[in-house]
């Protein structure tokens, strides 16, 4: 199980929003891709998943190039961002039903009781998507981004725009999923206080180029800093 | 391949079930045509201003062919924007679903969309209105089939361009058709045209097929080779329209901006 990128670039016009990246995560946990806007986190994700082609370089995933092997590899990959929505009028549960046939989940109808009840959404199957407010939906999309196990996970900003109760609960539940599913869990986050809590390692690009990468207490050891806020402004300017 | 093919379908039928505006979208317009047509060429012929049924028959055979390939590119290119209006094409690009599912499902998916709204209203005209639309045979068939490859052609090019170059394209999908209206031979016979009009006009399989029925319809005779130029034309222009499509999709993703569609 893991993710290797080898000299991955993409450009747009002369401007490099991933300059030459490599990155090789092999071991379970919960990774933070730390940046400012513009970083290229997002592009990275998307190159990760396929939406974005890049312009140079090789991603390889479960040992398999991406490219060769895209619908085998997207069976075990999923994603959530707010950048991305489901059909609205649809309910919660034939959502989820229908992301679970696509990735040819068996027993699905278990799997959503199950996710739904540890996510706590079971009040909201019945009710139509675009109904929902901001931390449902939020949690409706992890529950979406779970249905098939997957063995990698990206989540970009998964609690942006959530109240503190539901980002804790949120960063709880990923905590507790990864360490049972043994989950590659990649985060692209601004929130420094929720990568500190959660990240097992944080990988920081600044203007489409890896700058750091480590243990957020060694990293924040190194440089004589208290937190990663600090270290972030530190980078950023 | 099958599940992921009937979680689109079914997702899609569960979306029109469930909106009232989109079932009227399927049903009313063919209806709306038939009734309209048909109670103007009752008028002709009940006050003798039409020369003969033939003449009646051919015209609202036109109406329904003609809706029929307006149908199925309405049906594939509308099913293609709802997963843009839903901003639920990225989700959907990151399973394991292949290119070539999501073209077969969006084909099945306007079939079932053309064949429900179309079957009342050629029962209807053919009834109601004596319509001798089932004079055509077995060639009916054959001219719907055709029809309805032209129309899924056009679905792939309007939505090929809708989702490489913005939502502004949208209109393309009501208003493309029509361009090729006029080059069609629907109300009219070929000649009709002027001469570099009916070279453009033979370019496009619908000609062929109009031609074609108007053919049987006046006098039984049945133009096989305009139907066979018709059929290859149609795979000839059915693939290209895939194939850019395709092309369309690649270049979303090189572009990156399969993240902001919708928005």
């Amino acid at each position: 199980m893991s993710l290797n990128i080898t000299s991955l670039s993409k450009k747009y016009n002369d401007f490099f929003a991933i300059d030459n990246v490599s990155l090789n995560i092999s071991k379970p946990g919960i990774y933070g891709l730390l940046g400012t806007n513009g970083a290229g986190k997002t592009t990275l994700m998307g190159m990760i998943l396929g939406l974005i082609l890049p312009t140079n370089g090789v991603i390889k995933i479960f040992g398999e190039e991406f490219s060769h092997k895209r619908s085998d590899i997207l069976k075990k990959l999923n994603y959530e961002s707010p950048y991305l929505d489901l059909p609205k009028k649809l309910t919660v549960k034939q959502n989820l039903i229908f992301y679970s046939r696509m990735y040819g989940v068996k027993e699905f109808l278990e799997r959503i009781h199950d996710l739904s009840n540890k996510l706590k959404i079971n009040d909201l199957l019945d009710r139509q998507f675009g109904s929902l407010s901001a931390g449902q939906k939020t949690r409706v999309g992890i529950c979406k981004s779970l249905v098939n196990n997957p063995k990698i996970l990206l989540l970009d900003e998964p609690t942006a725009s959530l109240d503190p109760d539901t980002s804790i609960f949120i960063r709880n539940f990923l905590k507790k999923y990864q360490k049972l599913n043994k989950t590659i869990i990649l985060i692209a986050s601004h929130n420094m206080h929720e990568v500190e809590k959660i990240c097992n390692r944080i990988i920081i690009l600044n203007k489409g180029k890896i700058v750091l990468e480590g243990i957020p207490k060694v990293i924040l050891e190194n440089k004589k800093l208290n937190n990663l806020e600090q270290l972030f402004l530190k980078l950023s300017n | 391949m099958f599940q992921r093919l009937y979680a689109m379908i079914n997702r899609y039928v569960i979306l029109v079930i469930g909106s009232g505006p989109r079932m009227m979208s399927i049903f009313y317009w063919p209806s709306i045509q038939i009734i309209l047509w048909g109670f103007f060429s009752d008028f002709l012929l009940n006050n003798n201003l039409a020369n003969s049924i033939n003449s009646l028959s051919f015209l609202l055979s036109a109406i329904i062919l003609w809706d029929v390939l307006f149908r199925a590119q309405l049906g594939l290119s509308m099913t293609f924007f709802e997963e843009l209006w839903s901003r639920n094409l990225g989700h959907l690009l990151i399973t394991p679903i292949k290119t070539s599912e999501i073209i077969l499902s969006l084909v099945i998916t306007s079939f079932l969309r053309t064949s429900l709204g179309l079957i009342p209203a050629i029962f209807v005209a053919n009834y109601y209105f004596k319509l001798q639309f089932f004079q055509l045979g077995f060639y009916l068939a054959f001219f719907l089939l055709n029809l309805v490859f032209v129309g899924w052609s056009i679905g792939f090019v309007v939505s090929g361009l809708v989702l490489r170059y913005g939502q502004a394209f949208e209109e393309l999908a009501w208003a493309f058709i029509f361009v090729l209206l006029p080059f069609s031979c629907v109300y009219y016979p070929l000649q009709a045209l002027p001469d570099i009009f009916q070279i453009i006009a033979l370019l496009f399989p619908p000609a062929h097929i109009f031609e074609g029925m108007r053919q049987i319809i006046d006098n039984g005779q049945v133009l096989v080779n305009k139907l066979m130029i018709s059929f290859l034309l149609n795979i000839f222009y059915f693939m290209l329209a895939v194939f850019m499509f395709k092309k369309m999709i690649k270049s979303c993703r090189k572009k990156g901006n399969l993240f902001n569609l919708g928005e």
